[in-house]
């Protein structure tokens, strides 16, 4: 319960560096962090002229965001490793997150023509009907 | 928990009280440098330049960039002794409510009746049972009532503290009333768990957590109802911001037919981003959110450092300097849950300091932008400042009792729930201060 013997990569990085998976998961913690918020301070990617768009930032957040709840979730609140019915329990909201999200569309005045029709109803098909 | 395993000595809680009135005094020290010391100074220099932009309005000598000038400088006095002000209040504020909450707990533990444990052993049978706990039942009867009365109790408080209104008592009864069941229920229920050394933890006995801790089930399952907490703050921000027309959108000619930079919505990103529609963003602006990004991240490994050291069987004290703070387990198990409490308290101090600035520059809680971002941030810095008096409470046990590998599970327990609130943040910092 909690903590686990290490096994895989947590015993692989254990013996070749002497720092367990709670350490390296700090320092890519760290490290996604200081990308993510560096990411905000450049208007154009470093070194060059292109420019940072809003869908860049988008995919920046988004993917440093799965990074670091995966490592939090994963390591720091041991789901790798505990038994799976906690994992399972994690991810039960998901479902309703997802629904509500899925709400957003259904909801929203701009859908018809701003939001992606993969989360939108049906509208071409109601108007022309 | 209720198993008693541990016999332990009412006079104990004597140090609770002792360490509330040191944090009490940690607290007005900073109040007096920070708020007072550094603040008046600060204050003396921010009316000195507001004089001095005023005198500037009408000189008609000057021109557009030296007024600009003045005026900047007027707004940079302004937030500087707003954060010196709000910083010192805020430590103040924090550790008296720390001081309330470890002194009075203590102050009514010490007082109860000694039981006597550990003595009879007509009672050895029934060391392992588990003794089902009131403590939670009360603390939330506490909270429904604390919560039922605070609109009034908002109301008195803004009176008391000579912010408009006029005070009446009445406002304040039913969230008194409501402090002081809280104070009761997690003061018992400091009681019940201190003895707990980790023996007769309750165990599942069906499916699907069979032979499971309980505990540890029932937290998680109440961390997802506070995901769903959360996720409805994050839909109804996306939902309502697909909607505004801000910056990146008009930017990119997503805003209606007809409007102009004028109608530019601006949310908190836009005051705190560098490159922020309202031009006031920048290194500093970003910095505090940055900074309780990192603290957060760093505390979430403290109270990992915490657990693993109290289940650790063969810890052995480092060498060299830090050996002063790690002499032994039991110090080192403490000293990682203080780090982890000062990382989270730096945490509240910084978020009301950000958010002074951000209302003194107009983005008050008035707007639906303004509504969304302190309901959304103001609620996770809630469940930040009561994961602290869980941790307070964690601190003393640890200076007591102890943490080792038969009860670390109390600091892993709390420290999913932390943990949680740092996920949680993962989400809310992208979201309300990047984009």
């Amino acid at each position: 319960m909690g903590e686990h013997a290490a096994t895989g990569l947590e015993k692989w990085l254990l013996d070749k560096t002497g720092k367990d998976i709670y350490f390296w998961n700090f320092q890519v913690l760290m490290f996604f962090t200081l990308f993510e918020v560096g990411a905000v301070f450049f208007e154009v990617i470093p070194g060059t002229d292109i420019r940072i768009t809003r869908f860049m930032v988008w995919a920046i957040l988004i993917g440093v965001g799965i990074i670091k709840g995966y490592g939090i979730a994963a390591y720091f609140m041991h789901l790798r490793g505990d038994p799976r019915i906690y994992t399972r329990t994690a991810l039960f909201p998901v479902l309703f997150v997802l629904l509500m999200m899925w709400g957003i569309g259904l909801s929203n005045p701009e859908a018809i023509t701003e939001l992606p029709s993969w989360c939108t109803p049906d509208w071409d098909y109601a108007t022309n009907r | 928990m209720g198993g008693f395993n541990n016999h332990v000595d009412n006079s104990i809680w004597g140090r609770a009280v002792l360490m509330a009135g040191a944090i009490l005094t940690i607290g007005i020290v900073a109040f007096a440098a920070l708020g007072l010391g550094v603040g008046s100074v600060k204050h003396d220099e921010y009316m000195e330049a507001k004089d001095e932009y005023k005198e500037a309005l009408k000189d008609t000598s000057l021109t557009e960039d030296e007024l600009y000038k003045i005026h900047h400088h007027e707004i940079d006095a302004h937030l500087s002794y707003l954060t010196y002000w709000v910083a010192g209040v805020t430590i103040l504020a924090i550790s008296g409510i720390y001081a309330i909450f470890l002194g009075v707990g203590g102050f009514f533990n010490s007082i109860q009746p000694q039981e006597d444990h550990g003595h009879d052993d007509h009672h050895d049978d029934h060391h392992d049972e588990h003794h089902g706990s009131a403590s939670p039942i009360v603390f939330c009867i506490g909270v429904l009532l604390f919560m039922m009365g605070f609109p009034d109790f908002v109301e008195g408080m803004r009176a008391l503290l000579s912010q408009g209104g006029t005070f009446a008592a009445g406002d304040m009864v039913l969230s008194t009333l409501g402090l002081t069941i809280i104070m009761i229920g997690v003061a018992n229920w400091w009681r019940e768990d201190l003895p707990f050394i980790g023996h007769g933890e309750q165990i599942a006995t069906s499916a699907p957590f069979e032979g499971e801790h309980i505990r540890k089930a029932g937290l998680w399952v109440f961390i997802m109802s506070e995901v769903m907490v959360f996720a409805t703050f994050f839909s109804s921000y996306l939902r309502i911001r697909t909607e505004w027309c801000t910056k990146w959108a008009f930017d990119e000619g997503r805003c209606g037919v007809g409007m102009t930079e004028g109608d530019i919505v601006m949310t908190a990103s836009d005051y705190l981003r560098p490159g922020g529609a309202a031009g006031t963003g920048d290194f500093w602006t970003m910095l505090p959110g940055a900074v309780n990004t990192f603290a957060l991240i760093i505390s979430s490994y403290t109270i990992v450092l915490a657990l693993k050291t109290a289940k650790d069987k063969n810890w052995e004290a480092p060498k060299g300097a830090l050996k002063f703070l790690f002499p032994d387990k039991k110090t080192a198990v403490r000293n990682y849950l203080i780090a982890t409490l000062l990382l989270g308290s730096m945490f509240i101090v910084l978020k009301l300091v950000e958010w002074s600035h951000l209302v003194a520059e107009g983005f008050t809680v008035g707007t639906v932008q303004g509504s969304i971002f302190y309901v959304a941030t103001g609620a996770h810095g809630l469940h930040v400042f009561v994961g602290l008096l869980i941790m307070l409470y964690l601190v003393f046990k640890a200076d007591t009792i102890g943490y080792d590998e038969d009860n670390g599970q109390g600091i892993e327990y709390f420290g999913l729930y932390w943990h949680f609130v740092d996920l949680a943040w993962v989400v809310i910092f992208p979201a309300f201060y990047l984009y």
